[in-house]
């Protein structure tokens, strides 16, 4: 029995196999434009100075979570497109859509799921 | 005889009595155990006093290590901004007001008496009052960060943002309170370290043979007693501002807020000084003794302490050289600011040539006293860049300021002290402290502290502001502060283990006989807990280097006093200018009175804080009770007896009148007072220049007839006193004597009365506006005078009725008839200030 | 325009007083360094030497009195020089053979601004700026902003410092020196620069809570593109433009933020807080602390406690997340 709900537990998270990775995501890069767009503001990012907001969710271990915002599956191309226009994917959110370039997106994605 | 006759006699080649030295022994036994607390002998209360500034010392470098752990990485989260805006306010507060000022007084009072062959300080129960006073008050004063309520205006506490609009609770309040009576203990100190050195010194100790550093302390008792009393008084005010709204600091209401800043580095800047002419004075004892030879220049060095002295109260303005003054002013402290380079230049070249003189020994303390060199010489150099006032207004209030300030105070001060430490522990417990352990720790903490402290210049000078709690990580402050940071941390461990050092190996021991460096100065003749066995006639700066003798003859009692005479303990006292042997002093031994004074003292001044109005009083009663009871056994019936204190000189064993230390210390309390009042007074005319019209509509001049006649009373007040001091030595009759106290009194109180009506009838109120606010302090500066001399008169006629005041033992009667004349003095000046605006 | 300066006193912008600041500093600084080898050196030979002479007259007297008295003689001058120069005041004949001696040239300093040109008042709070410009003689209220102060190059600017509440310091580093904000009073400071740029200042007087966070910016651009900025400024907020920024319009008033905000053109008039009506054109928001994107402001009104605790602008948990970023949007809109 316990083996068995151990592995549906497990199921439940993406440590069943399920590795996400943003192919030519750099997360230095995504850390320091996280940092320069002032994520922190709102959310709890660990690895970035001064980023302690509540306003939003935390960001910790973010590289377990199953849904974006509790919305959308939380895959590369999702977060991507998420972290620039939030609102398109979860019309209610206060998350506002924030001007970056895709590079930017895709290395902030690539240093969110560096986020163990 | 006189003195200098007598000294041909000396040494007394006379056998000594056989019981002699152990009756001195027996009288100045310390009391054992828990016991030892009792203990009022400088030697002990040096100790208790040094070990809790160190300790202090630890506690504010604890905040700073904690600051310093914040500001490691930049928008770090360690702290709040509000616990590091207390970090930062208890810091500074700590070290100056706990560490700094009490460390220099606590060595003195170690020092001073061995260096000047006395048995004790002249008033060993005001020394032990002054320790226990600020030792529990400070720690008080300490306990509020555990308890989120410490104060967090910065340690300079400017107005408006410390009164009670931007600062309500009690955050400032505990400042004001605990700052402001240690302070007063600091007073106490100075007066017995200048009534010490004026009159305790040794026969022959002419103010030209005077140890550097005893002269460093006269002045620095001096420069406390009239340093001090600005920023006590500044204190009163934004207390009276935050509980009762009296506007001293409110722009809108006649108020200005730089008045605290005038007032608070009038006391500020001197302060400076006052740390930093002891650790000189050191410096100039400990270089001499290293390099084994006199220190060159030695008039020089004493008039550079001198006019560093006067100086140092012509600089204050410096601090406010952003506050946008006028150029002519800005220029004028300017180059006051730097003339003080050149006294400090004076000795930084004496040391040097007396250096380049010698063979010098390169123990421990000449380590420190390298390290001292390296950082206090770029300190001073920094000092010049902040006296240009142009450069000012970049670096004023930045990281570039708190590099200078710790380089010139640890530089100065922490590093000339702990060569003292390593210098004098011999003489306190005999053998010397590990010259591994010490060597260590100077090297660890001059490395730290130039690795934590030099790179702030440099974050100073890329914009960093003082007192920030956290950065952005776009300035480019991080690795600057991450250096700094690492460098506090070595500083600590050079910290750690110089005191670990005292902790395993300072042992004060009873009786020391060494002299390890080979000085020649009196603290190396052997000691005792009576200090040395017989106090030397003194014939030249280092009397151990030129007379080879000295020390045997002195230690085995061959010059002045070699026993007790009175059966109770006692020193010399002599004449301030020649130091002519003038009176026999009976000292008081150990007693609880001082600590229940000094604790109650502290209790009345923090549960007056929280508003703890009954256990605030209850520390009150047992203060002036403990006061008044330890005062009752001072001045002891005289013996009318002349003691031959050896070689022929014979000494009554009391004193009255201007030749008594009593007197003398009346005089400077006199002169606190005085200072405080002129204070009060430079305040009014402040008001005046800052206000359009004075007095300001609708207020009025205090009612000029009324006036009149409060000076009229207080002046037959005074003059009743003078009267019955006639009475007194024509030997009068108690009644008289009495009846005049009471009518001084009673006229002081009926000129407090009127003077009050003055201001009454005109309408004047307190808490309107600053013009009121003032002369009502001045007022109620008055009354409390007034009731000083109600009690102090009081207490005379008690000693009066108790049949122990009379012609030749009057000094109670005399101070009660000096605090009088003041009075009187202050009252009727006071009434002039409030007239000058008819005059002006 | 838009490259933004070190808040450096090392990094001085050419044409400022803080560039004759900087030279004055090195003088020092050479001076210093000098002075503090030549003694530790001397002091290093003495002590691991045996028994050298030192006449009296020679180290006392001249290392210890001689020596710093001229030195520290030359430096009072040339430091009164350097100090008028950067003063913005009218040197008398002895000032100017002062600055003539130490070869300061009249282009360096910061002549008086001309009568009836641009002022601006400063007004320092807990814990940002209140910034008016006075355009025409007495008229302070027709271009209000804060935390940041726009001036054209080359161009002597007056700044009148005041404080609201508490002292505060203003303090641009590679401008200018810094001038105390006193209550009861008005300072005054002069500001220049030839280098196009924002520049970042900061309070320097300890100030309560957020001293830390309460900093500003000074933008020089050429004369034409500052006049823009300025026409634009003096116009009211323009009314919004689509369905988003109406309902961001509509949130602004449903909440509190009128109460302390001003948005010219709107019905806002609150006056405690800082001007919004062309918040959106800012370098900056609360006081320096942010970069101004709609992110950031979203982020600023839903946690204000968050990022600067203490400040008198309260967390706004009235809003749906749809409402919280319409208003953002407005507020951004209003360039």
């Amino acid at each position: 029995m316990l083996p068995i709900a151990a592995v549906l537990l497990l199921g439940c998270t993406h440590e069943s196999g399920y590795e996400p990775n943003v192919p030519g995501g750099n997360a230095e890069r995504g850390r320091r434009a996280i940092a320069a767009l002032e994520c922190g503001v709102c959310h709890e990012i660990p690895g970035v100075p001064g980023a302690w907001g509540h306003v939003g969710p935390p960001l910790v271990a973010y590289r377990g979570n199953v849904y974006i915002a509790g919305k959308q599956p939380n895959r590369p191309d999702v977060l991507m497109r998420f972290v620039r226009d939030a609102p398109s994917l979860a019309p209610d959110t206060a998350m506002p859509a924030i001007a970056m370039s895709e590079t930017q997106a895709r290395d902030i994605a690539a240093y969110l799921y560096s986020l163990e | 005889m006189s003195a200098v006759d007598s000294a041909r006699a000396l040494p007394n080649p006379l056998p000594r009595p056989p019981d002699e030295l152990e009756r001195l022994q027996h009288v100045w036994k310390p009391p054992k155990g828990w016991r030892l607390l009792s203990a009022v002998n400088n030697t002990y209360i040096g100790l208790f006093y040094t070990g809790a500034a160190l300790l202090f010392l630890v506690l504010g470098g604890i905040l700073a290590l904690l600051m310093r752990t914040q500001l490691a990485v930049p928008e770090n989260d360690l702290v709040d901004y509000d616990l590091y805006n207390q970090l930062f306010t208890m810091h500074g507060s700590v070290m100056m007001f706990l560490f700094a000022v009490p460390v220099i007084e606590a060595i003195g009072i170690l020092l001073l008496p061995a260096m000047l062959g006395a048995r004790d300080l002249p008033f060993p129960r005001l020394s032990a009052y002054a320790f226990w006073a600020y030792f529990a008050g400070g720690i008080v004063f300490f306990g509020t960060i555990f308890f989120d309520v410490a104060p967090d205006g910065g340690w300079f506490m400017y107005p408006p943002l410390t009164s009670f609009k931007f600062s309500p609770g009690l955050r400032s309040d505990f400042w004001l309170l605990g700052i402001g009576f240690i302070e007063i203990s600091a007073i106490a100190g100075a007066i017995e370290i200048v009534v010490g050195i004026l009159r305790t010194r040794p026969p022959g100790m002419t103010l030209d043979k005077m140890p550097v550093y005893v002269w460093a302390m006269l002045i620095v008792g001096g420069m406390i007693i009239f340093g001090f009393p600005p920023v006590i008084l500044a204190t009163a005010l934004l207390e009276l501002e935050r509980a009762f709204h009296w506007p001293f600091f409110v722009a809108e209401q006649g108020g200005d807020s730089l008045l605290w800043q005038h007032l608070f580095w009038l006391f500020g800047h001197p302060d400076v000084y006052i740390i930093f002419l002891p650790g000189a004075g050191l410096v100039s004892m400990i270089v001499p003794a290293m390099a084994r030879t006199p220190l060159v220049g030695y008039k020089w060095v004493v008039l550079a302490i001198v006019v560093t002295g006067f100086i140092s109260f012509a600089l204050w303005v410096h601090h406010m050289f952003a506050t946008g003054m006028p150029h002519l002013t800005t220029s004028f402290f300017s180059a006051a600011s730097m003339a003080v380079a050149i006294p400090a230049g004076i000795q930084v070249f004496a040391w040097l040539a007396t250096l380049r003189r010698g063979r010098v020994q390169l123990a421990t303390p000449t380590w420190f006293i390298l390290g001292f060199f390296g950082i206090f010489v770029l300190g001073g150099l920094t000092g010049v860049m902040l006296a240009v006032a142009p450069y000012d207004w970049q670096v004023h209030d930045t990281y570039f300021v708190v590099a200078h300030l710790h380089y010139v105070v640890i530089g100065g001060m922490v590093f000339p002290v702990f060569a003292g430490i390593y210098y004098w522990a011999p003489f306190v417990s005999g053998k010397p402290l590990s010259e591994r352990m010490g060597k260590w720790a100077c090297a660890l903490m001059f490395g730290g502290f130039n690795l934590a402290f030099f790179p702030m210049h440099i974050s100073g000078l890329l914009g960093m502001p003082r007192r920030v709690w956290t950065y952005s990580d776009t300035l480019g402050w991080d690795t600057w502060n991450m250096l700094s940071t690492v460098g506090a941390f070595v500083l600590a461990l050079g910290f750690a283990i110089a005191l670990l050092d005292l902790l395993l190996h300072l042992r004060p021991a009873g009786k020391v006989d060494t002299n390890p460096w080979q000085a020649g100065t009196l603290e190396w003749l052997p000691l005792d807990d009576y200090g040395v066995r017989s106090i030397p006639h003194v014939e030249s700066r280092e009397p151990l280097w030129d007379q080879s003798q000295l020390r045997e003859e002195v230690d085995s009692g061959r010059h002045y006093l070699p026993g007790t005479l009175t059966g109770e303990r006692e020193t010399i006292v002599t004449s301030a200018i020649d130091a002519r042997p003038e009176y026999l002093l009976r000292l008081p031994g150990p007693s609880w009175l001082p600590v229940f004074a000094g604790l109650g003292t502290a209790a009345f001044f923090l549960c007056l804080t929280v508003k703890l109005f009954i256990p605030s009083m209850i520390g009150a009663v047992v203060a002036l009770v403990s006061i008044f009871k330890w005062l009752w056994q001072s001045e002891p019936a005289s013996t009318n007896r002349l003691y031959d204190i050896g070689s022929g000189v014979e000494l009554r064993d009391h004193m009255t009148g201007r030749r008594s230390h009593s007197w003398w210390a009346m005089v400077v309390l006199m002169l606190v007072d005085g200072t405080i009042f002129s204070c009060l007074v430079f305040a009014y005319f402040y008001f005046w220049t800052v206000s359009t019209k004075w007095p300001p509509p609708p207020f009025d001049l205090p009612d000029g007839a009324t006036s009149i006649a409060a000076a009229i009373a207080w002046s037959a007040s005074a003059a009743v006193l003078a009267v019955a001091h006639r009475w007194l030595r024509a030997g009068v009759r108690r009644g008289a004597l009495i009846a005049s106290l009471v009518g001084a009194a009673m006229l002081a109180w009926m000129g407090f009365a009127l003077n009050f009506m003055t201001l009454s009838d005109a309408n004047v109120r307190p808490d309107q506006h600053a013009y009121g606010a003032v002369i009502y302090t001045m007022l109620a500066w008055q009354g409390l005078h007034v009731a000083l001399i109600t009690l102090m008169g009081g207490y005379t006629i008690a000693r009066v009725l108790a049949g122990m005041v009379d012609d030749t033992r009057r000094n109670t009667f005399d101070n009660t008839r000096l605090m009088s004349y003041y009075t009187a003095a202050q009252g009727l000046a006071a009434l002039f200030v409030m007239h000058s605006p008819s005059v002006f | 325009m838009n490259e933004e300066h070190l808040q450096s006193v090392l990094h001085a912008a050419p044409g400022s007083g803080a560039e004759l600041l900087s030279g004055l500093g090195i003088v020092l600084y050479v001076g210093a360094a000098l002075i503090f080898v030549a003694v530790i050196a001397l002091v290093l030979h003495a002590t691991f030497t045996d028994r050298l002479r030192a006449s009296t007259r020679a180290w006392v007297v001249g290392g210890g009195i001689v020596f710093p008295a001229v030195a520290l003689f030359l430096l009072l001058n040339y430091s009164i020089a350097v100090g008028s120069a950067v003063s913005a005041i009218e040197s008398g004949s002895a000032l100017r053979l002062l600055l003539d001696c130490f070869r300061i040239d009249s282009k360096a300093r910061i002549p008086p601004p001309a009568p009836g040109s641009l002022r601006i008042h400063v007004d320092g709070k807990q814990w940002w700026w209140d910034v008016r410009y006075e355009v025409r003689s007495g008229d302070t209220s027709s271009i209000v902003l804060a935390n940041e102060l726009r001036v054209p190059l080359d161009e002597p600017v007056e700044l009148l410092l005041t404080t609201s509440d508490v002292i505060h310091s203003f303090w641009v580093p590679s401008l200018a020196g810094k001038v105390d904000m006193i209550p009861g009073r008005t300072n005054r400071l002069v500001i220049r620069t030839s280098e196009p740029g924002i520049y970042r200042g900061q309070c320097a007087e300890y100030c309560g809570g957020q001293h830390a966070l309460m900093a500003l910016y000074v933008i020089a651009q050429p004369r034409e593109e500052f006049e823009a900025w300025l026409t634009r400024q003096a116009q009211p907020a323009e009314a919004p433009r689509d369905d988003l920024l109406r309902s961001g319009y509509d949130a602004f008033f449903k909440g509190r933020c009128p109460e302390c905000h001003t948005v010219r053109g709107t019905p806002a008039d609150g006056a405690s807080g800082p001007d919004l009506t062309h918040v959106g054109a800012r370098h900056a928001l609360a006081a320096g602390t942010l970069r101004n994107h709609i992110g950031t402001m979203a982020g600023w009104i839903a946690g204000a406690q968050d990022i600067k605790p203490g400040n008198p602008m309260p967390d706004s948990e009235v809003y749906t997340g749809r409402e919280l970023r319409a208003l953002s949007a407005w507020l951004e809109s209003l360039e």
